[in-house]
């Protein structure tokens, strides 16, 4: 008997905006079903309220659309209290590159009389992206190490080095992450998990779909804390430069990981972030790390993040049901 | 000497990333060197976070029963990729390539799974979080 998973059913505005996490693994990828048409249906089997009742591809509102419906990712960012407003889903640009296992093939088409929304792949991201690529998966391309794009690698203390190279050899057993431990940012921003910015005068909140964790980041002018008692976190305060978001965190733990390699963060580190969204469907988060206990001397990488519209963030309670602890404990 | 440790952790990173085996996040507890195929029927899904899991009764090499416990995506992956917890139900017919534990038997981490007819239903590689 055949499982019932059909790729034909997935929703075509939620694989037009992205780009690898939705992709079906079918050969039969390229179809999907148009919103209206799945309505249509419903119309048909239920009272008109249970149309579109799924949030997995629930149509955001406010969102700029092309003369076919879907997203125009490359207009102006949205604005808010006179800023740009940094509102919206985001994960990470650029990704692994996992194999293909199919291509972007064009409107689908569908029985129903609302015209098929094309699959446009999202606009962003390095040339080497292959945006028209179905991946197997969508892993940020900087989860492994987030000093990838660094010339020569994150400038590591002695000590820092030696232990990321233990935590390598031991495949990274003791990561918090894979002990269901928060989200600590900016390692966040390379998990492959969606994040969500909800951008107010006084306050912006950062929402991690892993743990349903949030972060604040308060931009009603309070300093940082005399005293902070360490957290993941830490305390974020922020300022508008023009239409950049420059926010300063500290009092962070001080056996925080970056990435899968097990990059340090201490106590001593000073973080800066500063938010840019140049277009409404790019999201530039330019982060600097000041750690003199872990690393040689500051430094500053830019993890670029694209929005992702027309669903929203679904939890991931990691301790709900975490069985790969028990086949390392012995080690 | 700072060189060669830069160097050395370059190396490290590029060979285990390439064998996915620390993007996943149990690296440790799974063999990234070998492959098993697992053929059997669905005997239960287990539909929750961080990993939903494949439990498909199979044989062993002697034609004893044995049921394996295979580690799928998260279930928001699999929905974002049009999977429902419905998918694969009991009795269904699979097969699954999976990384096995390194020190328990039964137990691997999918790397792709197939129906009946051989159509891919899953394709993740070991680097799938």
């Amino acid at each position: 008997m055949a499982p019932r998973h059909d790729a034909s059913a997935l929703p075509c505005n939620i694989r037009s905006v992205m780009s690898s996490t939705a992709r079906p693994s079918s050969a039969r990828a390229g179809r999907c079903v148009h919103g209206a048409a799945i309505a249509g249906l419903s119309l048909l089997l239920a009272p008109a309220a249970a149309a579109l009742a799924q949030w997995i591809d629930y149509p955001t509102p406010g969102v700029p659309r092309n003369a076919d419906g879907t997203p125009k990712l490359s207009a102006p960012a949205p604005r808010a209290n006179g800023r740009v407003d940094l509102t919206g889903i985001w994960t990470a640009a650029e990704v692994l590159d996992e194999p293909c296992v199919g291509r972007e093939i064009g409107p689908a088409g569908n029985a129903g009389s609302a015209p098929a929304a094309p699959t446009a792949p999202i606009a962003v991201g390095p040339a080497t992206n292959d945006q028209t690529c179905i991946r197997q998966q969508s892993l940020p391309a900087d989860q492994v190490n987030i000093g990838r794009t660094l010339k020569d690698g994150l400038p590591y203390q002695p000590w820092a080095a030696d232990l990321v190279k233990a935590r390598l050899a031991k495949q990274a057993i003791d990561d918090p992450h894979a002990h269901c431990l928060p989200p600590n940012y900016p390692r966040a921003y390379v998990l492959p998990q969606f994040f969500k910015i909800v951008q107010t005068s006084g306050l912006t909140v950062l929402l991690h779909e892993f743990n349903a964790s949030y972060r604040q980041i308060f931009t009603d002018g309070r300093p940082l804390p005399k005293q902070m008692n360490p957290t993941w976190n830490g305390y974020s305060t922020g300022h508008w430069e023009g239409d950049t978001l420059v926010v300063e965190t500290a009092g962070f733990r001080d056996d925080l990981w970056l990435d899968f390699s097990g990059s340090p963060l201490t106590e001593a580190a000073r973080v800066t972030e500063r938010f840019k969204r140049p277009s409404f469907g790019t999201l530039e988060i330019e982060v600097t790390v000041n750690d003199s206990k872990a690393y040689t001397r500051p430094w500053t990488v830019t993890l670029e993040q694209k929005l992702v519209v027309d669903t929203d963030l679904l939890d991931e309670i990691c301790l709900e049901n975490e069985q790969d602890t028990r086949l390392t404990d012995t080690k | 000497m700072k060189r060669t440790l830069v160097a050395a952790i370059a190396v490290a990173i590029a060979l285990l990333a390439g064998r996915g085996a620390l993007a996943h996040h149990s690296g440790a507890a799974f063999d990234h060197e070998r492959t098993v195929t697992v053929k059997g029927m669905v005997a239960r899904v287990d539909w929750q976070s961080p990993h939903a899991r494949l439990h498909v009764d199979a044989k062993d090499e002697h034609g004893n029963a044995v049921q394996w416990d295979i580690e799928l995506p998260s279930p928001n992956t699999l929905m974002r990729r049009g999977w429902s917890r419905d998918s694969l139900k009991p009795g269904d017919p699979v097969s699954v390539s999976a990384h096995p534990a390194r020190d328990y038997p039964n137990i691997a981490v999918a790397i792709n799974v197939l129906d009946a007819s051989g159509k891919q239903l899953y394709a993740g590689s070991a680097a799938s979080p």
